[in-house]
């Protein structure tokens, strides 16, 4: 594992268009409506690392990951793979290269397979639109080696996807991802429409890819045991802010920021059995008009005067002004 | 009050469908005491779900229950009419669903709809139910609840909307409340908060409570006792402390395994190979055996029935596996 950075997100943005529709503006006289999905994050991702996003609904994850595979263009801000930004055009040629080298598991396995297609047909498409085999009986060997390698069986590619179970499904899914010989493979929630039992193999196989081929995994996931087990390093969002930034480990056993301990409380564990809990308090605000200052102080145990008006930056992965106000006359 | 508030006995639910009959549950029997929780957990098609809807009545054709009885304070409550059965359902038994936002009507507003539940169930007049509707929401932990109860549910958030279902649910004081998957459709800070409240109501009330969840960190929390489901069988049962730190049948401890948790450092996984067998093909035999490390010929014979292996009555730890029958090791030998 090298030092150096694959993927550079630097201050990504993404704006949604609320508002209601133009007639109903102009005789309700209201005014247009913007909901800031994501505002203004920033991370690394090592090459054949795994970093993990981890958030309550509606905190920005999965827009994250799709602006980083670039299925949304980014209202602000920029994502660089390999020195290659997606989004300029002077580098339209190189970035249809490095499309080859990205592919995306989605989270539900029903829904992101083509049902009328056979299973081989599903898995031979990236071969086929990225000219990566030429030669029919070349496609149909690499086809059955990587059903193999994903635990199915050769045979099964002539079956249509509805003739397997989730867990299976979501093998196809990884199968397909590893098709065009990708390097980079973003994971929005890939087992949370499975079982624990499946998911123990989903994620046991992903990790074993994960070795053999040296894969780099952006991983999205609302549960934090899930992200634990999977995760080099781990950011945390809250209302489309990445509000800490941390080393896998570190963050469960020294969580800084005032979200990521709350979060880590109100997450029931097997370890739990007959332990009290703190309280959580509140929801996630609207994030069509969310706080002002930091997006997280209505809820914030440590808040103070500066929380409710000026939004906090991150410093030393963390965006809190009591943690670096701490830090701070700690040092002193 | 060592009498139990829920007894039920040699349960079996059948469909019958053009494949023929498919048994989705196969003589389930387990007792629920007062202000008890007992946890049901398994994987999706266990029969989880199936379990509480025959409780309550509500196998929908062309489901049918084909054996067994259901004992709600001492009395049968299975082979009751339609028009008996809609008594006890609400005003003894309490029900929680996973969508709160499906189990409330949207066109009504969220009081009235408190206060059609406790007319029914109760002979308050209008004003006194409304007095009742809103200590009620007070007590679930809604904020303002004078102003909030006339608002309708696409106002709440979600776990608002789960806290009305709640009140609902507690309208007439069951004895017993059915919680089926009450919070997997809410975020997890919102989900502590919904386990610490039906978790303090039965507590204060004596209310007795079946949780099926499918998530074992909220068992873990929650329930007194748990019923690990495998396939329509009950594969063990106990104390959630013994079950969850020291899980006898072969599919819970791999189950146990396969969880990743906040505490644990395995780099690997348990992985139990396979998956869970369809309704129509239940294998001869124990169900869980293709899958099981540690099979032996009897178990692709014989199917298990719960042995004691712990403890005495209501804290008794139970497992249906082969392996822990002294018996028939002894008559074998």
């Amino acid at each position: 594992m090298s030092d150096k950075s694959f993927v550079e997100v630097r201050d990504l943005k993404r704006v949604f268009d609320v508002s209601k529709p133009w007639l109903n503006r102009i005789i309700e006289r209201s005014p247009r409506q913007f909901l800031k999905a994501v505002d203004g994050v920033s991370f690394d991702i090592r090459k054949g690392e795994t970093f993990a996003l981890v958030g309550e609904s509606g905190s920005g994850k999965s827009t994250v990951a799709r602006m980083v595979v670039g299925l949304l263009a980014p209202s602000g801000g920029e994502v660089k793979i390999d020195g290659i930004s997606m989004s300029s055009a002077a580098a339209a040629d190189e970035r249809q290269a490095l499309r080859r080298r990205i592919q995306m598991i989605f989270q539900d396995p029903y829904a992101s397979l083509n049902p009328r297609w056979r299973v081989d047909r599903i898995i031979s498409e990236p071969i086929r639109a990225f000219k990566v085999i030429e030669g029919e009986a070349d496609i149909v060997a690499r086809v059955g080696e990587l059903l193999t390698l994903v635990g199915l069986h050769p045979d099964d590619g002539v079956k249509f996807p509805h003739e397997f179970s989730g867990g299976q499904r979501q093998r196809i899914a990884i199968a397909r991802a590893l098709a065009s010989n990708a390097e980079f493979i973003v994971c929005d929630e890939p087992t949370s429409a499975l079982d624990v039992s499946v998911q123990a193999q989903i994620l046991n196989l992903m990790r074993d890819l994960q070795q053999k081929f040296g894969l780099t995994y952006l991983f999205i996931s609302h549960n934090l045991a899930v992200v634990r087990h999977m995760a080099t390093r781990i950011g945390v969002m809250y209302l489309g802010r990445l509000v800490e930034v941390s080393e896998g480990k570190e963050l469960f056993s020294a969580p800084r920021h005032p979200y990521t301990r709350m979060l880590l409380d109100a997450v029931p564990d097997l370890a739990m059995v007959g332990r009290a809990r703190v309280g959580v308090q509140g929801e996630i605000p609207n994030p069509i008009s969310p706080p002002s200052g930091c997006t997280f102080h209505p809820r914030c145990p440590l808040v103070f005067d500066r929380c409710r008006v000026e939004a906090p930056v991150a410093v030393n992965g963390v965006a809190c002004h009591a943690v670096t106000n701490a830090t701070a006359s700690a040092a002193a | 009050m060592s009498e139990p508030i829920l007894s039920v006995r040699d349960l079996t639910v059948e469909f019958v469908t053009r494949r023929g009959i498919l048994r989705a549950l196969d003589g389930i029997s387990f007792d629920i005491k007062r202000g008890e929780v007992l946890g049901v957990v398994g994987e999706s098609g266990a029969g989880k779900s199936v379990t509480g809807s025959a409780i309550i009545g509500l196998i929908d054709r062309p489901g049918r229950i084909a054996g067994g009885q259901v004992i709600l304070g001492g009395e049968r409550i299975d082979n009751l009419s339609q028009d008996a059965m809609r008594k006890v359902r609400g005003r003894r038994i309490g029900m929680i669903f996973q969508d709160p936002l499906t189990s409330l009507n949207p066109l009504y507003r969220v009081g009235d709809q408190l206060i059609e539940t406790i007319q029914t169930h109760t002979d308050l007049s209008a004003s006194a139910a409304r007095d009742r509707a809103i200590q009620l929401l007070t007590e679930v932990g809604i904020p303002a609840p004078e102003r909030r109860i006339d608002g309708y549910p696409h106002e709440f958030s979600g776990g608002m909307r789960q806290r009305v279902v709640i009140a609902l649910a507690l309208c007439a004081e069951p004895e017993l409340i059915i919680a089926d998957e009450p919070t997997t459709a809410l975020d997890v800070s919102v989900q502590a908060q919904i386990i610490a409240l039906i978790k303090r109501l039965c507590a204060e009330r004596g209310t007795a409570v079946m949780l099926v969840t499918h998530d074992m960190g909220v068992i873990a929390e929650t329930a007194d006792r748990v019923a690990v489901m495998y396939a329509g069988r009950i594969a063990e049962i106990g104390p959630v402390r013994d079950v969850i730190k020291n899980a006898r049948h072969p599919y819970a401890k791999g189950l146990m395994g396969a969880i990743p948790s906040l505490e644990s450092h395995a780099e690997r996984l348990v992985q139990i190979p396979g998956s869970m067998p369809r309704l129509s093909s239940i294998p001869q035999g124990c169900a869980f055996n293709p899958r099981c490390n540690a099979v032996f010929d009897r178990c692709r014979v014989e199917r298990p029935n719960l042995i004691q292996v712990e403890g005495t009555g209501m804290v008794s730890h139970s497992v249906a596996c082969h392996l822990y029958d002294k018996t028939g090791v002894e008559a074998a030998a």
